[in-house]
Parts: C-alpha cells; structure tokens; sequence
C-alpha cells in the first residue's frame, strides 16, 4: 500500500480517506469489475423496474402468436404459449435478485456469527460449527438442495393446509421459500469456514487486545474490531457465490424443484422451451439461447466484480 | 504513600503441544502510588506475559494463572468476573503496547478509537467523547488536533502513533499505566519524545508506571525501582540508583556489561553473556541462571535461591551474591 506520511511535527495539507473510499476508487480503474458492475446493475434495474419495463404481463398467454421469432413488437420472440420472452425474461430478473438477495441474507446470517464465534471462543463453540460445516461439505450441494426442496415443501404445505392458510398453499410464495431456504442452509458453511480463518488471525493483532486492554466488551470487540478487519475476503467470495446462487436458483427451477411456471424465472423458461419444444423445432435457437445467455452473463458478471473487488482489497497481491 | 498494586507469587503458564510452557514462575512485586517501576529483561524472560496476566490478557486457552493474586485496590483481579476486569481495564489499568504501528485498528478513524473508552467508562456521550479526545491529543502534543482527529491511522508516523496510543491510555486518567516497552519499535530521537511525554504527563497526572523494557539506558533515566527478571522470576529488585551502583546479581552484571558506554575508552570490548536462557518447557531444578554464570557453585545447579534482602532496598536471589559483591570491589580496586 502506498502511504503518504507527514513526518512528526510537520503538517503537510492532507485529505482525509477512508479506506472504503480507496477501495472504490480502485474499483472504478478496472475495466472487467466495471463491465461487471455494469450488468450487475443492469439486472437489478429490470428487477426493480419489471413491472414499467417489461412491454407485456409475464404471465399473458396469446396461442396465435406462439413460439414467433424475434421481431419488432416482441424482441426475444415468445414461448410455446404467447407470452412475450423479453417481459418473461425481465420478471425472471427479479425472481433472480429476490431469491439472490434473500439467499445472502441467510448466508450471511448464519455464516458470519457462526464462523466468528467459532474463531473468537475455539473450544465447544468451534467443535460444534465447524463439525456442522463440514457434514454440509461432506454432501454432494446439488444433492443436499435436492433433498431440503424435496422434504420441506411437502411439509409446509400440508402444515399450511391444515392451519387454513390456503393463499400460502396455493400461491408461488411457497416455491420461493423452498429454493431460499434450501440454498441458504447450505451456503453458510464456506462462509463460516472462512470467516473463522479471518477471524483467528485478526484476534491475535495487537490491536484487538489492545482494544480488550481498554476494557471493551466481547461482541463489541467482534462487531467492530475484528469482523470489519476480517471482512476483506469474505466479501469477494460472496460477490463470486451471488453469480453460483443465480446459477444455482436457475437449475433447481430448470428441474423443476425450484419456481414454478407461471411464475418467471430464467431456469424454467430454459426448462419449458428446452424441453418441450426445442428437440421438435431446433431451429427456434432463441428460445434456449436468449435466456441461457443471460444467465451465464449474469454469472461471468459476479465473478468479473468479485475478482475486481479482490485486487481492490487486496493490492498487495495485484503487483 | 500507599500499595497500589501488589502482585503475590504470581505464576503464569503456557499449555502447549510441547508441554506446559513456564512463563512466569512465581513473581512478587509491588507497585506504590504514583511511583514508575522499570522490568527489565532479555526476550521471553516473562516481563510482558506478567503484566498481561495482571491485566488478565493472557489468551485462555492455552494460557493459565495458575496461582497467585494481584492485588488492586484491594481487590484480587485473579478472581473477580469478566465484568468486573474490564471495568478496570482501560479505567483504572491502562496499556499501551511495543509497536504503534500494529496497535491501532487500520479501519477506525483515531476519533473513533480514542473516543471508545472515554464512552464505555465514563459515560461520555459521543460528542462530549470527541472534545475530550482533542485536549488528549494535544496533551501528548499532536499538532492541529481538531484536523486531525477524523483521520485513519495510516496517515500518521510511527512516533505520532505512539502518541495517540498513550492518549488512548491516559483517556481515563488510569491510576496505573503499564508501558510495555513503548519506545522498542521507534527511533532514537523519537524514543527520547516519547520517553519526555511520559514524564511529563505522570508529573501532571500523578499516576504510577510499570514500564517494560529491555534497555537499560531508557529505564535508568525513568524508573524509581527496577525489577530485573530472568526466566520467569524476579531475580533482583532495587532502587535505580542503587541497581546501577550495586548490582548484585550475575545475571543483571552481565546486562550491564554487554552495553556499550559513551564515557569509557574506545577500545573497552563488550561483554557479552555466554550461553542462551533456559528452555521454559524443561525448567532446570536450581538456579535458571545457573549454567552461564561465572559464579557458580554445586549448590546452584540443586537448589533455587529466593529473593533476599541484599542491601537496604535491594533484594537479590542468588546464592553467591557477597562473593559477587567482593570480586567486583577487588576489580574496581
């Protein structure tokens, strides 16, 4: 890292920066990070704006124009059953950043407390989380994904039916819950690992026990000396697992355990074209390639900014 | 004036894979009010590790007190709970650490860290927290203090560092401040500031000062008393002036002598001691000291000797200190 330094007793005009600020900056001067970033931003525009941008209903059916190539009033063409595949496409971008931000959202949960408890306490503590890690890496994720969408959702639907609540049931907020929680309550434990790593090499820097001489409480000196110390890598590998999450939401949908048609998503509009009219009608390329194309841009997205963040956080390593 | 700290048979050790590592075997001192103690000691002789375990720093596991009390203010800081060691640590104990360059968080701003004590002990609020970290940086004399509080630590030199971190110390206006070797890790010109700050601020302050070191130099220009420690054990105990006259332990006769002087001839070589401080995993049964010492007898290798009074505030723990005494005034004569 390069530091200017004002020698004792000298003042020399400085602005202060924090180190966040420099971070960014390093972001914004690298060309793939910002692509990246670009798309990134791009998918969580349409997901914010699906209902203003997308030109027809993701669910609008219109047998008389089915499976149309590309043209002026319908840009990606249409499915099997009319719809329009650039509004179908553009909702799936919300089910994608609704179940990505969700799925971060437990990772994060579990995975930060978890692994910072076990590197900070060891012992019983440590035991427990990483033994619990390491049976989750133990599994094959697919199958693990397969076996939590396959179990729990036939058990909340009946507890749902037999407590009334029928608009749960029935509706696709179920499937939702299905892929966030079974991607969630795999996804933690590489995070745990390694925030547990960070954690036992930051808790021995002077300045932690520095902080425990002064006096300052347990889940103060965690929250505030160690994680933000510790957090460096963490979030490189979350910003590369959000384009895995994508990927992963797209293949449980894609066979059929995750969203359910008519609700939009990338994986089963794949599945629906791919599978039932593609083999018949090879020459409707756009049916597949449209959203499997986004989907890898989506994924090529993550990890250009996850590197990206990677040489911004780390310098040291670039050179 | 009054005990302020009174540590008794204090015995730190390590439980490690190679066995149980003996930091600290035994130590006895005691600190007066508003007086500064030197340590004094080679690495790994047990001189951070005892003021750490009176702190209760000392990472559990693998680390264990395993006997003895510290006495504060009439209260065992061995035995009293969580809550109550981190209500004195910072308020009435305070640390401030070798390099200034590693004990400040890189991402809080020198405000944020300064301020944290001030608003966990005396309940300042973050405003109030802020004004008080100002007149503390100015007291350890950081010029533009108010311009200069929102910044991040790497925007300051090492020597400044140091200077906030005493800061950060004092915050609290502790009555007892341990320094463990502060001035290790800076220059010459910028140990002697530091060194001159210190000073000052315990004559305005009043408060005592354990300072740690293993420069003899520095501690001969700070300290009222120095403990000198050797493997764990205090092995002499005597006023300055009365250490650098008299010494009476081989031991502190050798770091005496591997000091080059400004006031001797050219040409006078040093002494070096022979020989390397015993394995802590295996402690030898007599005398720690006793395989590199010149003055050795059977009965060191056997028996280990305990401190005893040698000259008037003076203590010394070795079996041979009156010969020590003797040949050294036949080699002054």
């Amino acid at each position: 890292m390069t530091q200017t330094r004002s020698p004792a007793g000298i003042d020399l005009p400085h602005r202060a920066r924090s180190p966040q600020r420099r971070v960014v900056g390093r972001l914004l001067r690298n060309p793939p990070a910002l692509i990246g970033l670009g798309v990134v931003a791009a998918m969580i525009l349409c997901a914010i704006f699906a209902p203003q941008l997308a030109p027809y209903a993701y669910d609008a059916q219109d047998l008389s124009i089915a499976r149309q190539a590309p043209s002026p009033a319908h840009w990606f063409g249409t499915d099997d059953l009319g719809r329009d595949m650039l509004s179908r496409i553009i909702w799936g971008a919300r089910s994608a950043v609704f179940v990505i931000v969700m799925v971060m959202i437990v990772n994060l949960g579990l995975g930060v407390p978890l692994g910072a408890a076990a590197g900070y306490f060891g012992g019983w503590v440590e035991t427990v989380v990483m033994r619990a890690a390491d049976i989750l890496f133990a599994f094959p994720g697919l199958l693990f994904v397969f076996f939590i969408a396959a179990t729990i959702k036939p058990a909340i639907l009946t507890w749902a039916r037999e407590a009334g609540w029928r608009d749960l049931a029935n509706s696709g907020y179920l499937d939702y819950a299905v892929v966030i929680i079974a991607l969630g309550v795999i996804g933690w434990a590489g995070l745990a690992r390694m925030v547990r790593a960070q954690v036992l090499a930051v808790k021995e820097r002077e300045y932690v026990i520095g902080a425990q001489a002064i006096g300052v409480p347990t889940w103060k000196i965690i929250a505030r000396h160690i994680l933000p110390n510790a957090l460096a890598p963490v979030i490189v590998a979350l910003s590369m697992g959000l384009g895995d999450i994508a990927l992963s939401e797209g293949y449980l949908s894609f066979l059929g355990i995750g969203l359910q048609p008519p609700a939009p998503s990338w994986g089963n509009i794949l599945s629906d074209n791919a599978g039932r009219y593609w083999r018949m009608f090879p020459q409707m390329i756009w049916m597949v390639w449209i959203p499997g194309l986004i989907l890898a841009a989506v994924v090529f997205a993550f990890n250009f900014l996850g590197d990206g963040l990677n040489e911004a956080l780390n310098p040291e390593l670039v050179d | 004036m009054g005990t302020l700290l009174e540590v008794k048979d204090l015995r730190t050790e390590f439980h490690t894979q190679d066995g149980i590592v003996h930091a600290v075997n035994g130590v006895s001192f005691h600190v007066d009010e508003g007086e500064t103690l030197g340590l004094v000691g080679e690495s790994g002789c047990g001189k951070s590790v005892s003021m750490l375990s009176v702190m209760r720093l000392i990472p559990m596991p693998p680390g264990k007190i395993a006997s003895g009390s510290v006495l504060f203010q009439g209260r065992d800081l061995v035995k009293v709970d969580d809550e109550e060691i981190r209500s004195v640590r910072g308020n009435k104990i305070a640390m401030v650490f070798q390099d200034p360059m590693t004990s400040l968080n890189p991402v809080l701003t020198i405000n944020t860290q300064i301020s944290e004590a001030l608003e966990l002990h005396l309940g300042m609020t973050k405003e109030q927290a802020r004004k008080r970290a100002v007149e503390l940086l100015k007291m350890v004399g950081i010029p533009e203090a108010e311009g200069r509080i929102d910044d991040y630590p790497h925007q300051f030199s090492g020597g400044m560092r140091q200077r906030v971190m005493i800061a950060m110390a004092l915050s609290c206006s502790p009555q007892l401040l341990i320094a463990d070797e502060p001035t290790t890790a800076l220059d010459v010109t910028i140990q002697a500031q530091i060194t001159d700050i210190v000073k000052r601020l315990k004559r305005e302050l009043g408060m005592a000062i354990i300072w740690i070191t293993h420069d003899l130099g520095v501690i001969a220009g700070l300290a009222d008393r120095i403990n000198v420690m050797y493997a764990g054990f205090v092995i002499e105990s005597a006023s300055n002036k009365e250490l650098f006259a008299n010494p009476l332990h081989p031991y502190t006769l050798g770091l005496l002598g591997s000091i080059p002087r400004l006031d001797e001839a050219h040409k006078a070589k040093l002494t070096p001691i022979e020989g390397l401080p015993p394995d802590l995993i295996e402690m030898p049964k007599g005398c720690p000291f006793h395989d590199r010492c010149a003055y050795r007898t059977d009965k060191c290798a056997n028996e280990n000797p305990a401190l005893e009074l040698g000259a008037v505030r003076h203590q010394v723990a070795c079996w041979n200190w009156q010969d020590v005494q003797k040949l050294r005034a036949t080699i002054k004569r």
